[in-house]
C-alpha cells in the first residue's frame, strides 16, 4: 500500500506540473493575444501520464476485492462467537494435573 | 445451534433474479462495494482535475466522464480477474454503482481546476 500511495502522489505532482505549465501558455496566450485552442502536446502527454499513474493508484489501494463465495477456502465459517452460553467448564478435563510453567502457544 | 449468529461472518439470502447466488458473505460483500466507491470518487476527482486543465467546456467534459467511467469499470473488471461471480453478487455493481456519485466530485474539481488554469 505504500507502493500505491506514492504512486499516487507523484501522478498528483504531475498533475500539478501540467497545470502550472497551462498556465504559463495561458499567459504567453495573452501577451501574443491569440485563442486558447488547444493545450499544447506535451501538457496532453503529462496529462495523460498522471491520469495512468492515478488510476494505477485507484485500483490499488482501497485494498483488496474479498471472496463473497461461502465455500471458498478463506470463508470458513467459524459461526460461534465468545458466547458464555456454549462454554461449558465442568468436564472431564479437571483430571488433568495443572501445568503451572506451561506457556500459552498460538 | 441456530440461536446466535455472530458479529463476525454473516451469511444473506438474497434470491432476486439478477444473482445467481443463494447465500454469500455478506460483510466482504459490503467491503468490495466501499472499495469500488473509493476508487471512483478517487478517480472522478482526477478526472475533474485533468478535464479542467485541458479546458474542455460543456458536452465534451461529460462526455469525458463517461468515457473514465468507463475505463474505471473495466480497470475494476480486471482487478477482479475476470471472474465477476467471486466477489459480487451481480454486474450491475461494478458497472454502474458509483456513476452518480462520482459525477459530482467530477463537476466540482472540473470548474475549480479549469478557473484555475484559464482563468486566474
Amino acid at each position: 500500500m505504500g507502493l500505491g500511495f506514492t504512486i499516487g502522489f507523484i501522478g498528483v505532482l504531475i498533475l500539478f506540473h501540467a497545470a502550472y505549465s497551462t498556465i504559463q501558455y495561458r499567459t504567453l496566450l495573452k501577451i501574443t493575444e491569440e485563442e486558447f485552442s488547444g493545450s499544447p502536446l506535451i501538457v496532453v502527454i503529462e496529462l495523460t501520464l498522471g491520469l495512468l499513474l492515478c488510476t494505477w493508484a485507484a485500483l490499488n489501494v482501497p485494498g483488496k476485492f474479498l471472496c463473497i463465495l461461502p465455500d471458498s477456502d478463506e470463508n470458513r465459517i467459524v459461526s460461534l462467537p465468545g458466547n458464555l452460553d456454549f462454554m461449558i467448564f465442568n468436564h472431564r478435563g479437571k483430571i488433568f494435573p495443572v501445568e503451572m510453567n506451561e506457556r500459552l502457544r498460538h | 445451534m441456530a440461536g446466535h449468529s455472530g458479529s463476525g461472518s454473516s451469511e444473506k439470502k438474497s434470491s432476486n433474479g439478477v444473482n445467481e447466488l443463494l447465500t454469500f458473505n455478506a460483510e466482504n460483500m459490503q467491503s468490495n462495494m466501499k472499495t469500488i466507491y473509493y476508487s471512483r470518487t478517487f478517480l472522478s476527482i482526477i478526472g475533474g482535475v485533468v478535464a479542467g486543465i485541458l479546458g474542455f467546456t460543456g458536452l465534451k467534459g461529460f462526455i469525458f466522464y463517461v468515457l473514465l467511467m468507463a475505463f474505471t469499470s473495466v480497470g475494476l473488471i480486471a482487478k477482479a480477474k475476470f471472474s465477476i461471480h467471486t466477489y459480487f453478487d451481480s454486474w450491475n455493481r461494478v458497472l454502474i454503482d458509483g456513476f452518480l456519485g462520482g459525477l459530482m466530485s467530477f463537476v466540482l474539481f472540473w470548474t475549480f481546476a479549469y478557473d484555475i488554469a484559464h482563468i486566474f
